[in-house]
């Protein structure tokens, strides 16, 4: 990235894009979790007694 | 004999640190006593300005040897500029953190990283006053409003410019009460200010135990340059979440945190000396850190205005600007700001989704800055 003004166009131009992506892609994620639910259950009373 | 005993006394100032004091020092004494007046008086961060102030002000006595190689606030510093101290700050956080409200909410997750156009402003106002790119990026993260990745980066990017960004970084974000609403209320209507959220879905045991983990392995794949620092906060929330492991999730949270803090807040103050401290630099960086903070505000609120073109349910868009990840600072912000005009619309929750996604955005945005820039 060359270190002049248009340099810190296009890392700023190129990292908030791809920032926006990235983060969205966590949020395909996120959105995916509730399908966990049905593999399997965790019975919190239980890990709450075992604790350490 | 008279001029052998003047001689005698004058080698002896010559060895106090009085000789050696400057007016620079006596500016940047009273600017710490400032900040334990603030820490003290008015309830500023006094968890970080006892401890930064104190220890500038020993910094600019000369003399002593607590900054020099062989004193404790010497090895502190040492400490951040190995980057020891940063992931461990995180790993407290993690440990202290609920991440229910992200995990409830991924459609507001994308406010993590609209509200990070303040990082880019700053970075190429800083390219404009001359700055080099390095620089210029470590100077634009303080948009990011997250102390241990401003501390990460800037070590990795211009550690001369530690004292400076550090100091800004936690400045600005003990001071987000006063700069965000403003901005907030600039680019909402009384109406929007007013737009109530749908109560969130609970969140099962099962998918908090699940979210360290699989965040830890995405960020190690994607984001590498920044894995110390997340998988650390992922880490410190695994502990809290799995809760057979309360003793060692309440060391990270709270005696090792007080550690890690005073060793942070003592190795900060240490760098603020004078002859380094008290130059141009330094003032535009702190105006540049104020830049990236308002246009951060800004894009946050006006990121929700626009993903609510492509809603059927509208968020409210002060939860945009908690996407600045100063948790929990900026989603207090928003929760305030909308109680003025509806006092009983509790945006708390809701606000922290936006929040916690601002500390992974603002480790993306750090981690592809590094890439970009060449920098391991």
């Amino acid at each position: 990235m060359p270190d002049a003004l248009y340099g810190a166009l296009m890392l700023s131009f190129i990292d908030f894009f791809t920032s926006m992506v990235m983060i969205s892609g966590i949020g395909v994620v996120l959105a995916l979790f509730p399908l966990l639910n049905r593999l399997a259950k965790i019975d919190e009373e239980a890990l709450r007694k075992s604790h350490h | 004999m008279i001029e052998q005993v003047l001689s005698f006394l004058g080698a002896l100032m010559d060895q106090t640190g009085l000789a050696h004091l400057w007016w620079g020092n006596v500016v940047m004494i009273a600017i710490g006593c400032a900040m334990i007046y603030l820490a003290i008086a008015k309830g500023y961060e006094p968890l970080l300005l006892v401890g930064i102030g104190f220890s500038c002000i020993i910094s600019n006595v000369p003399g002593s040897d607590l900054t020099q190689p062989g004193g404790l606030f010497h090895y502190a510093y040492e400490g951040v500029q190995l980057l020891v101290v940063p992931p461990l700050i995180f790993f407290g956080v993690g440990a202290m953190t609920d991440f229910a409200p992200m995990i409830a909410n991924p459609r507001l997750v994308i406010l993590g990283a609209a509200a990070h156009l303040g990082i880019f402003v700053a970075l190429i106002g800083a390219k404009l006053l001359g700055f080099t790119l390095k620089e210029a990026g470590a100077i634009g993260i303080i948009g990011g409003a997250d102390g241990p990745m401003a501390i990460f980066m800037t070590v990795k990017l211009a550690p001369h410019l530690l004292p400076q960004i550090s100091v800004a970084a936690y400045s600005y974000m003990a001071l987000m009460p006063l700069i965000q609403p403003p901005v907030m209320k600039l680019l909402t209507t009384p109406a929007e200010r007013k737009i109530r959220m749908k109560q969130s879905r609970q969140v099962t045991r099962l998918e908090k135990i699940a979210f360290p983990i699989v965040i830890g392995i995405i960020v190690n794949l994607f984001f590498p340059p920044v894995a110390p620092l997340i998988t650390m906060l992922m880490l410190g929330n695994l502990f809290r979440e799995v809760l057979v492991v309360n003793r060692l999730a309440r060391t990270a949270a709270n005696d090792l945190m007080n550690v890690i803090i005073i060793v942070l807040t003592v190795a900060i103050g240490s760098t603020m000396a004078a002859d380094k401290f008290l130059t141009i630099d330094t003032i535009e960086i702190v105006v540049l850190g104020l830049v990236a903070f308002l246009f951060g505000t800004g894009s946050g609120v006006v990121g929700a205005k626009i993903l609510n073109l492509f809603l059927k349910e509208k968020i409210n868009p002060l939860l945009g600007s908690a996407g600045i990840a100063s948790v929990p600072i900026a989603a207090r912000v928003s929760h305030n700001v909308a109680l003025q005009y509806d006092k009983e619309n509790f945006l708390i929750y809701h606000a922290m989704g936006p929040n916690l996604a601002g500390v992974f955005g603002t480790a993306i945005s750090g981690a592809i800055m590094l890439a970009l820039l060449g920098v391991h």
